[in-house]
């Protein structure tokens, strides 16, 4: 008999793909993870994830068979935001080179999945593409509307402006 | 890709934001803005079309990786963004990563700003009322008529002072009403974390002043965190960006802005604990760049401190540079480098070599003389150091304590270990020695310690166990081996008691009975004994020697007394030197009393030489020695406290049970067994016998007539044993209970209940002893009224004739047989005296009496009393009754008295019938002439009536046993049908 990581999972995304991934795998994101426990075993039924499109669904199955090996994240982590904050792996870094909105997809898919490193990756990601940008700038990549008044947004400037690079 | 580049990366697109910044502005302001907005939202649909977009929480945590100046560029971006940024509770996250987040404080604030805000408000109302000129009935009204917007930041305000904030920030270009002011006067306006006029902003003079005490100046209040973190960042910001940026320590602003290292040290530390805050991507590098810094910049001032240091310029450099070390980052390393340097550890030549504590001792014995002067020195050295260390370092860095920490480590724990390794090498009982030795020394180098002003108050506490963590990895071996050494000891002792003993078998032993009072020679001793062990610890040698020779004189005294004492007897002085060789030859103090105990010793068992082949009081006194000094050295260790202190406790009981098991089971029970099997044995016959023969043989031997000689010995061993229980008592008092090494209560106490034991076991032997030396007592009685009683003594004229028998009225007293049972009784019972307790005294006293009773009650019953011998044994009968009544036993009293009411009857004269006697003429026709009524009938009636009065007996006799005794009377075959016609009514019909 297999070892219990090694145990076939379905998977079928919200356009009703069905994708084969082992146990192991699929148990880095903590949705699937705790369905089984309530399942006691995956089971020949494919489970649905329904807020993912197949395309994300497999960006992501991707990322975690490259991270299945990984140690589980230990409570301490979670509570010194300091320490999530490290930098973005290689691997990571290629993996996240993907256009703005499948970066988005993924974070969203990764938040819903609850896996919790990725959606850091993704976020560090977003992070990253934040930096250095204008307001103007902010907008247009997150597309946010400006419901400031231009004095408005002069206050807030002068407000912070300690904050500023010198 | 994922470390260096990216902090270049952020100057880099920084630089890029400012300009388009300012593009956007000028757009903003000057610019044909309907266009772009119109584009702007043409753009936005289609994007929102294709774009997802994400939600609140996510965006939060994607705010979290961003570093401040970004944040503030977000803010920029929307309302909803904004929110996010301002929320209090990101900032207030940060400053308490710096740690001048003070919630109590933030708690005392909002609780003053809730009654001051009350306070404006009610102002604000009588205000509007007054500007209104109409006093509406509710305030909801003035509000309300005071316009939407002021209306709104009223209640956004009421609802907390995080909100208003958030609100005043985004309505500060409004207009504000007088009013508002008021409201806000709480302090909420006077906010001046940057001038307003955009133009000063990136040339706002930057006062290196403020950067240095910022940290302490920040205030906890809530709704103002982002305020505060604004203050902290603006003034070390730009410090931390630089440092991070600079490639050396020569171009960073800090390092050419404040010229003095004490400042630089403030910065610096100031900038590790902003850094704390630094949570965006790329803190990692920042804070090593830190780190770095702070390491270049500690080694040179380390440097400088320790060339301070060798240069011993105490109050100069290595105080200036000893405080830069402390206001950097506390300091550690300025202190490593102090203890590393430290003379106390670098000369560990001087330690001395801890081998010369063994060297040039007899064998068991080690010389601690070095290891003391090694701890003397030590102190004094410890002690200069804790004066330098209060005037190098600020009180707040506890320097001593690392110090001493270092010292015990490294240096005490190395000697000790050699010292006991080597020692344990040499023997055990060397190494018992040392260990306890040297623990008492270290604990008086503890006790000279002087703490330093930064010390904490537990510093002594802190040093002990310091110390006692030297000892810690002996401490098990050393209980054990203190254990060892006892049991060993004690019974190498005992061994050799009892083979000298064998030895000595074969000569004649010569049962000794001095005349001395023995309870006073008793107290005596026990006094003395007393005396020595009350004597404080003699283990050491105390460190201030006083005056030992006053003392050896009297010791050389003692000792010439003891000499004479014992110059009788060949055997007391060896056993006495043996046993009580003073142990450590360095101790002249300690001598003196254990000599004067042992002069006593000898006096004591020069009288008590009759038993020394039962057991030995001195090798009971010499086991107490050993296991004195056993439980002295084990209670030293009991003051390491904790785990180790119970232990050492536990391993004192244990020796004091080993010391009763071996002094009460192997030496006195076996003591005692062997006497009472003597007793069992002893046959009056044959050694009197035997001792006829002796004395007969070499006339020399003096053999006491009176003495049953096993019982002697064996209630002087009652007496011997009493005096080593009272011994024990006295040692348990002083050496147990009295340094609190037992509780005398706990009866569950293994000491105790051995002790019990002990005690029990004792009472029991003698108890035991006792009976069969009674039966002893008995059949020696027996023997000598079988022996000595000669048939005459009461019957004077049953044998040898009238004539004989008027002769022997003229003897009036007890006969030579009472005189020696009398004697010989008493004899023994007052050798118990004193010596067990008194109900155990008085049970044997009665027994005996008892005793005597039956055995003369038989004796008598075998004799053939006469009148005219009557009066013999009625003076025998008194002795033996005046005897009992001198052993003061009230019980008893009764019994003699029947006795001697009994032998009136013998005294009764009867006169014989006539026609039995024909001697005298009268008496036999008078006799003949009243047969009813004759001199004889009525003696007869006069004698049943005796006989027959119980209540003379005092129901001890019953008239059929003092028949029994009438019996006995010579003429009662004449007598007999007289007496029971008078007492029965019978006879005088057959007759």
């Amino acid at each position: 008999m297999a070892t219990e990581g090694d145990q076939l999972v379905k998977l079928e995304s919200s356009d009703h793909v069905i994708i084969d991934t082992d146990r192991k795998t699929a148990e880095r994101s903590m949705l699937i993870k705790n369905m089984i426990e309530d399942l006691g075993s995956p089971g020949e039924e494919p489970i649905p994830i329904m807020n993912v499109s197949e395309t994300v669904l497999r960006k992501v199955i991707d990322w975690c068979t490259h991270h299945k090996n990984d140690p589980p994240p230990s409570a301490e982590d979670d509570a010194d935001s300091r320490k999530k904050t490290t930098d973005i792996e290689d691997w990571d870094q290629k993996f996240m080179q993907v256009d703005q909105e499948m970066l988005f997809e993924i974070i969203l898919a990764a938040n819903y999945m609850d896996i919790k490193a990725l959606l850091d990756v993704g976020c560090k990601t977003v992070a990253n593409m934040i930096k250095g940008k204008s307001p103007e700038e902010i907008r247009k990549t997150f597309n946010i509307q400006n419901d400031f008044t231009p004095e408005e947004e002069d206050q807030i400037r002068r407000e912070n402006e300690w904050a500023e690079d010198r | 890709m994922s470390g260096r580049p990216v902090p270049q990366a952020v100057q880099a697109t920084q630089q890029r934001n400012k300009r388009s910044l300012s593009q956007v502005r000028n757009a903003q302001m000057n610019g044909p803005r309907s266009n772009d907005k119109v584009l702007a939202s043409l753009r936005a649909t289609q994007v929102v079309a294709s774009k997802p977009v994400l939600p609140a929480e996510l965006l939060a945590m994607i705010l979290d990786y961003l570093p401040v100046p970004d944040l503030m560029q977000c803010a920029r971006v929307s309302r909803r963004l904004q929110e996010m940024v301002y929320d209090d509770t990101r900032w207030i996250q940060k400053l308490k990563a710096i740690g001048v987040w003070n919630e109590a404080e933030a708690r005392q604030r909002i609780e003053d700003a809730m009654k001051r805000k009350v306070e404006a408000q009610r102002a604000r109302e009588a205000d509007e009322a007054k500007r209104t000129g109409v006093n509406l009935p509710g305030s909801v009204n003035g509000i309300a008529g005071g316009g939407r917007q002021h209306a709104g930041s009223v209640t956004l305000f009421d609802a907390g002072a995080e909100e208003s904030k958030y609100r005043r920030s985004l309505e500060k270009p409004a207009i504000q009403t007088p009013i508002r002011r008021g409201t806000l006067a709480d302090g909420f306006d006077d906010l001046t974390i940057s001038p307003s006029s955009p133009g000063q902003a990136s040339v706002k003079p930057w006062d290196p002043s403020i950067a240095l005490r910022v940290l302490s100046e920040a205030r906890s209040i809530r709704g103002r965190a982002r305020q505060e973190f604004g203050k902290i960042y603006g003034a070390l910001g730009p410090l931390h960006m630089n440092l991070a940026r600079s490639k050396s320590h020569s171009d960073a602003v800090i390092f050419r802005t404040y010229r003095d290292p004490e400042q630089q040290a403030q910065i610096l530390s100031s900038l590790k604990q902003f850094a704390q805050c630094d949570s965006a991507l790329g803190w990692q590098e920042r804070e090593q760049k830190l780190d770095s810094m702070i390491g270049v910049f500690e080694n040179a001032v380390l440097r400088e401190f320790e060339q301070g240091i060798s240069a011993n310029d105490v109050d100069g450099r290595m105080r200036r540079y000893a405080h830069v070390l402390v206001s950097l980052n506390g300091g550690n390393a300025g202190v490593d480098a102090f203890i590393t340097k430290n003379p106390l550890m670098t000369r560990d030549g001087r330690m001395g070599n801890p081998l010369a504590c063994l060297e040039a001792v007899a064998p068991g014995h080690v010389d601690l003389n070095p290891s003391r002067q090694m701890f003397e020195r030590l102190a004094v050295m410890t002690v200069e150091q804790a004066a330098v260390i209060d005037r190098v370092f600020p009180s707040s860095v506890d320097v001593l304590t690392p110090l001493l920490s270092r010292l015990c480590e490294v240096m005490l724990s190395e000697y000790l270990t050699t010292l006991f390794d080597e020692a344990h090498s040499v023997g055990i009982e060397t190494y018992v020695k040392a260990v306890s030795g040297t623990f008492e020394q270290a604990l008086r180098f503890l006790a000279s310690l002087k703490p330093t002003k930064a010390s904490p108050a537990d510093m002594p506490d802190k040093a002990k166990a310091m110390v006692t963590q030297c000892y810690e990895k002996h401490i098990d071996l050393y209980l054990a081996e203190e254990l060892a050494v006892f049991t060993t000891k004690s019974g190498a002792s005992v061994s050799h008691w009892e083979k000298e003993l064998s030895e000595q078998e074969a000569s004649t032993e010569s049962y000794f009975m001095s005349n001395i009072n023995r309870s006073a020679a008793k107290r005596d001793f026990l006094s003395s004994f007393k005396k020595v062990v009350m004597m404080p610890v003699n283990v050491l040698p105390a460190f201030s020697a006083a005056k030992p020779t006053a003392v050896t004189k009297s010791s050389a005294n003692l000792n010439g007394a003891e000499a004479s004492y014992s110059g009788g007897r060949p055997r007391s002085p060896s056993l006495t030197t043996g046993s009580n060789t003073p142990q450590r030859p360095g101790t002249p103090q300690a001598e003196a009393p254990t000599t004067e105990l042992a002069a006593k010793a000898a006096i004591m068992n020069s009288r008590l030489e009759g038993i020394k082949s039962l057991f030995s009081i001195e090798v009971a006194l010499d086991l107490t020695h050993l296991a004195k000094a056993c439980i002295e050295r084990a209670a030293i260790m009991v003051r390491m406290g904790g785990h180790y202190g119970d232990e050492a406790k536990e391993q004192c009981e244990a020796i004091f049970v080993t010391l009763l098991k071996v002094l009460g089971d192997r030496h006195i029970r076996n003591g005692f067994d062997k006497a009472i099997g003597h007793l069992g044995t002893y046959n009056p016959r044959e050694v009197r016998q035997l001792k006829s023969k002796g004395s007969a043989n070499g006339g020399t031997t003096v053999s006491n007539a009176t003495g049953v000689e096993p019982l002697v010995t064996f209630l002087e061993l009652v007496n011997v044993g009493d005096l080593i229980q009272q011994m024990v008592d006295v040692f348990y008092a002083q050496e147990m209970i009295a340094t609190k090494l037992t509780d005398r209560d706990d009866f569950l106490d293994p000491a105790v209940k051995e002790k019990k034991k002990f005690e029990q076991m004792l009472d029991e032997r003698v108890a035991a002893g006792l009976n069969r030396g009674i039966d002893v007592l008995m059949d020696e009685v027996e023997y000598i009224c079988a022996t000595t009683q000669l048939p005459t003594d009461f019957n004077p004229g049953g044998t040898t004739g009238a004539s004989n028998g008027m002769s022997s009225m003229v003897d009036i007293g007890a006969s030579d047989t009472a005189k020696q049972i009398v004697s010989m009784i008493s004899g023994h019972t007052g050798m118990l005296t004193g010596t067990t307790d008194k109900n155990m005294l008085d049970v044997f006293v009665q027994e005996v009496g008892l005793r005597l009773f039956a055995t003369l009650c038989k004796h008598f019953k075998r004799q053939r009393i006469s009148v005219d011998g009557a009066m013999k044994l009625i003076s025998d009968v008194n002795l033996y009754s005046d005897f009992v009544s001198s052993l003061r036993q009230k019980p008893l009293l009764p019994y003699f008295h029947a006795l001697r009411e009994m032998s009136q009857i013998y005294l009764v004269h009867i006169d014989p019938p006539a026609a039995y006697f024909s001697t005298n003429p009268k008496v036999k026709r008078a006799s003949l002439l009243s047969t009813k009524s004759s001199p004889t009938a009525l003696q007869a009636k006069e004698l049943a009536t005796i006989i027959a009065d119980t209540q003379r007996y005092h129901g001890i006799f019953g008239a059929e046993e003092v028949y029994e005794f009438a019996e006995r009377r010579a003429d009662w075959y004449l007598v007999k049908g007289d007496v029971e016609r008078a007492m029965y009514g019978v006879g005088c019909s057959i007759m």
